[in-house]
């Protein structure tokens, strides 16, 4: 349990920091999630420890990370921006994550998928995280098994 | 003078990050090319010459690392430096990608001044975007 709650605050700085850093977004925790969200992307990774990483998220939000990231108006965002942005979060949340886990571990990631349609959170993952920003909701789920 | 650069990445959207980034850093790029992956980046170096790379690892069907094994094996391309963008930074894997002949290593996520200060390590690229070796073939002095 001790354990898992290590992992969650790694997880959560992974998340902070891939927002921040990237998409000028500053996130606050919730203490429940709103379980459905407009699209999402997942990530599998394969090592010493194997799972997966999901990032559910609202349309607005998704469109304010593509605004801020590439600095362009919120007509000027598509559907493959998006898509685009979100698997790439998925992509660096996972590694910024392994990294802080085990640096010294050599872990394969999957390659990033998107889901544009509505998505429900997922009740069986090891975690759940929910987060908002100005209105907006996110969640991140992870599941994770031990090699051995 | 300027450089030709090359973006190796499967997102767009980093893609435009990394190129607004290079812009916006004062670099002189004459000709700025994209790739999705490994395999387009290699077809059109077999049409143009770039005089830096900036790849990303984690990509389909050819990714970084086979990229930076395929560039090794080849007089051609064997010295155009390599900057690998990543969020796969355990060690072991950025020593296997230093001894594929990577020159630079990215962690994601970065902030702009990351780039800038990798670029200007591994390309030689003055604060006002110059080549070093430009400035020598001005007047012969080392600047």
């Amino acid at each position: 349990m001790e354990n898992m709650q290590k992992i969650k605050e790694m997880l959560m700085e992974s998340i902070f920091e891939v927002f921040e850093k990237m998409y000028y977004i500053f996130l606050e925790p919730l203490d429940t999630d709103s379980g459905t969200y407009d699209m999402g992307a997942s990530i599998g990774f394969h090592g010493p420890a194997n799972g997966e990483i999901r990032i559910l998220i609202s349309k607005k939000m998704a469109g304010k990370m593509v605004q801020n990231m590439l600095n362009i108006r919120e007509e000027d965002v598509t559907a493959k921006l998006l898509e685009d942005c979100l698997k790439e979060s998925a992509n660096m949340i996972c590694g910024n994550f392994l990294r802080k886990l085990d640096s010294n571990q050599v872990f394969n990631l999957t390659l990033p998928t998107f889901d544009g349609n509505p998505v429900v959170a997922d009740y069986t993952a090891s975690l759940r995280i929910a987060f908002e920003s100005e209105g907006d909701g996110m969640g991140v789920s992870m599941s994770m098994t031990d090699q051995t | 003078m300027s450089f030709n650069l090359m973006i190796v990445d499967d997102s767009n959207a980093m893609r435009a990050v990394i190129r607004k980034i290079v812009s916006i850093s004062g670099f002189k790029v004459d000709r700025c090319f994209e790739a999705n992956n490994g395999r387009e980046a290699l077809d059109m170096l077999a049409k143009d010459w770039v005089d830096v790379i900036i790849s990303d690892i984690n990509m389909p069907d050819v990714n970084g690392l086979e990229l930076l094994n395929a560039l090794k094996h080849d007089d051609l391309y064997k010295d155009i430096p390599v900057i690998m963008i990543t969020t796969e930074g355990s060690s072991e894997r950025m020593q296997e990608a230093l001894a594929h002949g990577a020159k630079g290593f990215i962690k994601k996520p970065f902030l702009p001044e990351d780039l800038k200060r990798v670029l200007h390590e591994v390309i030689g690229v003055g604060e006002d975007g110059e080549y070093a070796e430009d400035k020598r073939d001005v007047d012969g002095v080392d600047f």
